[in-house]
């Protein structure tokens, strides 16, 4: 679904409640990560009881149980969080970057420069993402650094689209064609006069990016395709997971909930700015 | 409009160039040597240079880029590595699996959008506004992957109702199905919900209220018919990444469509495959694509003046 069409939460008092839920839950997650080693007493690769008895249940020593091979589920989840916001807060940042760089030379210089480069958003648009992503991972093994690059390298076409319009308005106001007047050079007029302009829109975006390059992070470790074993990431668990879920549900459970938390939390923080920032600019 | 259409045509074959552009490219640097692919890797260097000369590996990259447009104008895809099988008629057996489960969730997924998208749309402010907003938030955030491992859980380990995952009979659809189309459904009742309440909040809206316009006249021709353009558009955006839940949910329910195909043509290492499934469904978007912009023409005339 292309989420970015979504707008925001209706009135300002209510994107402001949802935007602090959603500044609580990634501060919550954020420090998860941070302080994963100090959370547990286990190592997430370290197998901690006999897999002979099987995965335990939560509770006890284990608060979230243990998997199939004895590991602490709860240890896997901390650092598991690392990973996930690595991988979304980088892949958040290629995408900024080739869209915002796309989408002001598209929108500024206008004419042959806008009509290719827009030709490659619908290009990439074209493309379904996932196939894209699954071919890009065989050509460059997964890694922890290829994983967000690979999908930064797609998701940009967003930020480009936004950016582009945005330029294109702010191309007509008066401080812009004062400065075009005044002879400004082009990378004065992009970076002092273009740029702080395009930029609230691009950090709701990039908001919403964070949550999607997540999901997407997600979608290809259960595929088998992301950052390889043994770094622990919440895809891989579920898929790890899926084999046992009639005997052990809880392992698909949790990874679930922890993908979950993590988008919604930015997805609050995005759709609650386009409120706030939509206010304030009109 | 003929002048509309036929610039719309034009791109669509320009983004085709570039897609096919884009898949060769990809192809030709994955890290595997096709040769070694088919014939294994105890074969002599003698055997890697037949194949290789075969293939016409050899040719500089333009020949072979001109040769694989000229074999894609004839819907050759080339033969399967792990296989030998053509990939057109492997792709052609897969698509079935797809369509029925891409179309049945989208069907359902939108039409229930929209119907609970346009029930919900005055009540702007009201607390189903709220659960509308906050639902739909909420349960976009669930990855569909794991949706499906839950749905499994329930209907098939715990209440025994319906099959694990295959294909065959309609019991077999049920839990794909509702995986993709609840994700489908929420995204339309959100983003219908929001665009057909913006329209009733609009001017020309008040004026048909205050002309004593019928509710179901207000709601039908003035307010949807505005709000149509942007949910046709967001339909055919939506086209490529129902083809990424489809991966997905082939993946978990064992669904033998062409999503499922592609990861393991992926695993297999066999780029002829990767390449046509890959094609395949960008040329499958392009199509959809296209059908919306000339779509948008008929919706709203001044599109086609753009």
């Amino acid at each position: 679904m292309p989420e970015a069409a979504l707008t925001g939460l209706g009135s300002r008092r209510r994107s402001r409640r949802l935007f602090a839920a959603g500044v609580v839950l990634v501060g919550a997650l954020a420090l998860v990560a941070l302080a994963a080693p100090w959370l547990t007493a286990y190592d997430p690769d370290a197998i901690v009881v006999a897999s002979y008895h099987g995965p335990l249940g939560p509770g006890g020593a284990h608060p979230l149980g243990t998997d199939t091979l004895g590991r602490d589920v709860w240890a896997r989840l901390a650092h598991g969080a690392r990973t996930s916001l690595f991988v979304g807060g980088l892949a958040m940042v290629v995408s900024f970057a080739i869209g915002m760089t796309v989408g002001l030379a598209a929108g500024y210089f206008g004419g042959l420069v806008d009509a290719g480069l827009m030709w490659l958003v619908d290009l990439v648009l074209t493309m379904p993402s996932l196939l894209l992503l699954i071919v890009l991972a065989t050509i460059f093994p997964p890694s922890i650094l290829t994983i967000p690059l690979v999908i930064g390298a797609i998701g940009w076409t967003t930020f480009a689209r936004t950016v582009r319009g945005d330029v294109l308005s702010l191309r007509e106001r008066d401080y812009v064609q004062a400065a075009l007047a005044l002879g400004a050079s082009d990378a004065r007029i992009i970076l002092r006069h273009l740029l702080p302009g395009v930029l609230p829109g691009a950090v709701v975006l990039a908001a919403l990016r964070m949550s999607g390059a997540i999901v997407v992070d997600a979608g290809l470790s259960y595929l088998g395709l992301g950052v390889p074993l043994p770094t622990p990431s919440w895809g891989r668990m579920v898929s790890d997971a899926q084999t046992y879920i009639a005997v052990a549900p809880w392992l698909v459970v949790a990874p679930g909930v922890a993908i979950a938390l993590a988008v919604i939390g930015f997805n609050l923080i995005g759709y609650g700015l386009i409120d706030l920032i939509g206010e304030r600019r009109t | 409009m003929i002048g509309y259409v036929v610039r719309r045509v034009l791109r669509a074959i320009t983004t085709l160039l570039g897609t096919t552009l884009i898949i060769f490219v990809l192809v030709r640097v994955v890290p595997a040597d096709p040769a070694v692919t088919i014939a294994g890797p105890k074969a002599d260097p003698e055997t890697l240079a037949a194949i290789r000369k075969d293939l016409g590996l050899d040719d500089p990259v333009a020949v072979q880029y001109g040769r694989y447009l000229a074999r894609l104008a004839h819907a050759d895809l080339g033969r399967s590595y792990m296989t030998g099988r053509r990939v057109a008629d492997v792709i052609a057996e897969r698509v079935p699996a797809t369509a029925l489960l891409a179309a049945t969730s989208l069907a359902i997924g939108f039409f229930f959008g929209l119907a609970l998208g346009i029930a919900t749309a005055a009540r702007r402010g009201s607390l189903i506004d709220v659960a509308v907003l906050l639902g739909t938030l909420i349960g976009l955030s669930i990855p569909g992957f794991w949706l499906g491992n839950v749905l499994i859980y329930e209907f098939s380990y715990r209440l025994k109702l319906l099959p694990l995952g295959g294909y065959g009979t309609w019991r077999h659809l049920i839990l794909p199905a509702t995986t993709l189309a609840i994700g489908e459904f929420l995204f339309y009742t959100r983003f219908v919900h929001t665009n057909v309440g913006g329209t009733l909040a609009s001017d020309y809206i008040r004026t048909a209220r205050a002309k004593g316009a019928p509710p179901a006249r207000i709601y039908f021709v003035h307010a949807l018919r505005n709000a149509l353009i942007p949910i046709v558009t967001v339909l055919g955006l939506d086209i490529a990444d129902l083809m990424s839940g489809v991966v997905l949910t082939e993946t978990v329910f064992n669904w033998p469509g062409l999503g499922r195909l592609a990861v393991q043509a992926v695993f297999g290492l066999d780029i002829p495959l990767v390449a046509g499934t890959v094609l395949f469904a960008g040329v499958l978007v392009l199509v959809a694509n296209l059908v919306v912009d000339l779509l948008y023409g008929t919706i709203d005339p001044r599109v086609q003046r753009a």
